[in-house]
């Protein structure tokens, strides 16, 4: 479903991709973790066009969307749920995910109806969201906000789902309740690529893993693959 | 003195104030995508003027002449936000400031060159025969300045609340970055937003004329008293452009009545000072303003 191949990017002159390659399949789990500045936000970014690879490609359902601005891969079926979340915070938690699933409501009027069913499955997974809906998103907490902003992306019902350190700067109680959430995703068959801190926690939940050191991939597996290499072992699981 | 005469005084000025309004509304409009504004304005007010009297010279009828000189204006803002904002925004510059200021400077010396230095009158179908409203003259001139300006404000606060794209504004001027990750074109949407304030000058140039007459000076006069008004009222609130607007027309027209027809400009700057001195998120503003 998403494909990276020898993708190389960065910001100015410093390059932080050097040909980070990976695989997601359809409906799969794959974790991405790494020590900090190896590249994992950088290779989220980088897929969803928030910046322009420098060379290599990026393949979504086969089709190539390198280079193209990141309004246009979202539009193609590609969620990314940001680092540090990035919610709209003058806007109330409805407008937020409403404005998620831009790319397939109406422009104009009648999109609250259209986006009712998917608005419903949100609050399924977030009953907070629900008794939060006309809150402004800047005054939620940020375990609340994360939420938003996995709801947000689920919105746009995308093909993949990126989400970019889920459980960052959240109580231990949140993080449990997000990866309950991610697990819930996975059993309804969306395909999720994951940067997580949180080794030991994304490889419980992931089909599949890439290790990242210096801005490549290092090593890949199965999750019981890794476990088994002691070099991750020491350097990550440890 | 008698007290109908200072009323009528404060009418007719506050109905002037209204076009200030709209020409600041311009302003907030592009200012609420992209934190940027067009300090050429008061000339794309002027040229659009022009224009639609050109377009008027042809002999169409009247409310397709308007609708034509309110598409000029919005492809005139289109232009602005290509040659002189976008470069800019994407380099997170402030380069706009002065590039603006340097459309501006071109296009008064275009319609300068176009349509010559003197003062025009500008033909309108609508009466200047004074009606007696309540012991007040106003013309329907005037009343169509006061409705055109309502009207139009109305109808983009309501786009803007009401419908998905106009949310989609208010969502990339909170984040650039994660509206662009929703399939929300921030480009795209900056334009929108210049081509709206366009065609917003170009009304308010329709609209002023036939009191003012077209000439390529009236753009300085308005855009200053339009970005006092901003200023004043702060860059967001729609409302506070109108109730301000109305307040500085009113002020004005009693300070050249009492103190001297040179004291017309005295209040807006005044008003601008001591905004910025004492309140410089403005009277409706909540964001602080940036300092450049």
């Amino acid at each position: 479903m998403l494909e990276v191949k020898e993708l190389y990017a960065g910001y100015g002159l410093s390059e932080v991709l050097v040909g980070t390659s990976l695989t997601v399949e359809a409906g799969a789990v794959v974790a991405l973790i790494g020590a900090n500045g190896a590249g994992k936000t950088t290779t989220m970014r980088a897929i969803s066009g928030m910046i322009a690879p420098s060379r290599g490609e990026v393949l979504l359902d086969g089709q190539p969307v390198q280079g193209l601005p990141a309004s246009k891969i979202a539009r193609l079926g590609l969620a990314h749920s940001p680092e540090g979340r990035k919610v709209f915070a003058p806007l109330s938690v409805e407008d937020n995910l409403l404005l998620g699933a831009f790319r397939h409501l109406p422009r104009f009027f009648g999109f609250r109806k259209a986006g009712a069913a998917d608005l419903a499955h949100v609050y399924d997974l977030f009953p907070r969201l629900a008794e939060r809906r006309g809150q402004l998103a800047g005054t939620l907490s940020g375990g609340e906000q994360q939420m938003l902003a996995i709801g947000r992306a689920l919105m746009a019902r995308p093909k993949v789902m990126l989400l970019d350190e889920p459980s960052m700067g959240l109580a231990p109680v949140i993080v449990q309740e997000v990866f309950r959430t991610i697990r819930r995703l996975k059993a309804e068959g969306m395909t999720m690529l994951l940067v997580e801190q949180f080794a030991q926690a994304a490889l419980e939940v992931a089909d599949h893993a890439f290790v990242m050191e210096r801005g490549r991939i290092a090593v890949h597996g199965t999750p019981a693959d890794l476990r088994r290499d002691e070099r991750v072992v020491a350097a990550y699981l440890g | 003195m008698p007290v109908s005469f200072i009323v009528q005084m404060a009418v007719s000025g506050a109905l002037m104030g209204l076009v200030y309004a709209l020409v600041a509304y311009g302003f907030q409009l592009t200012y609420a995508t992209s934190k940027s504004l067009n300090f050429g304005q008061g000339e794309l007010v002027m040229v659009s003027a022009f224009a639609t009297l050109s377009i008027m010279g042809t002999g169409l009828p009247y409310p397709l002449v308007v609708l034509l000189g309110l598409l000029f204006g919005a492809l005139l803002g289109l232009a602005v936000e290509r040659t002189g904002v976008r470069l800019a925004l994407e380099q997170k510059s402030e380069g706009w400031i002065l590039l603006t200021i340097i459309i501006g400077l071109f296009l008064f010396s275009f319609a300068e060159n176009v349509w010559g230095r003197d003062d025009r009158p500008f033909p309108t179908p609508i009466s200047s025969q004074p009606l007696n409203i309540l012991g007040i003259d106003v013309t329907p001139v005037e009343l169509s300045v006061a409705v055109g300006v309502l009207a139009v404000m109305l109808l983009v606060e309501a786009f803007k609340r009401t419908t998905l794209l106009g949310k989609a504004f208010e969502a990339v001027s909170a984040d650039r970055d994660a509206s662009e990750l929703m399939g929300i074109s921030a480009t795209r949407t900056v334009m929108l937003s210049y081509a709206l304030s366009g065609a917003v000058a170009a009304l308010a140039g329709i609209l002023v004329s036939p009191i003012t007459t077209v000439g390529p000076t009236m753009a300085s006069a308005l855009v200053l008293k339009a970005f006092s008004v901003a200023v004043v009222a702060g860059l967001e609130s729609g409302f506070g452009v109108v109730v301000v607007g109305l307040f500085l027309g009113a002020l004005e027209s009693l300070a050249s009545f009492y103190v001297g027809s040179g004291w017309r400009d005295a209040p807006g700057l005044v008003l601008l000072i001591l905004a910025l001195a004492v309140r410089p998120t403005g009277v409706f503003g909540k964001a602080v303003i940036r300092k450049v």
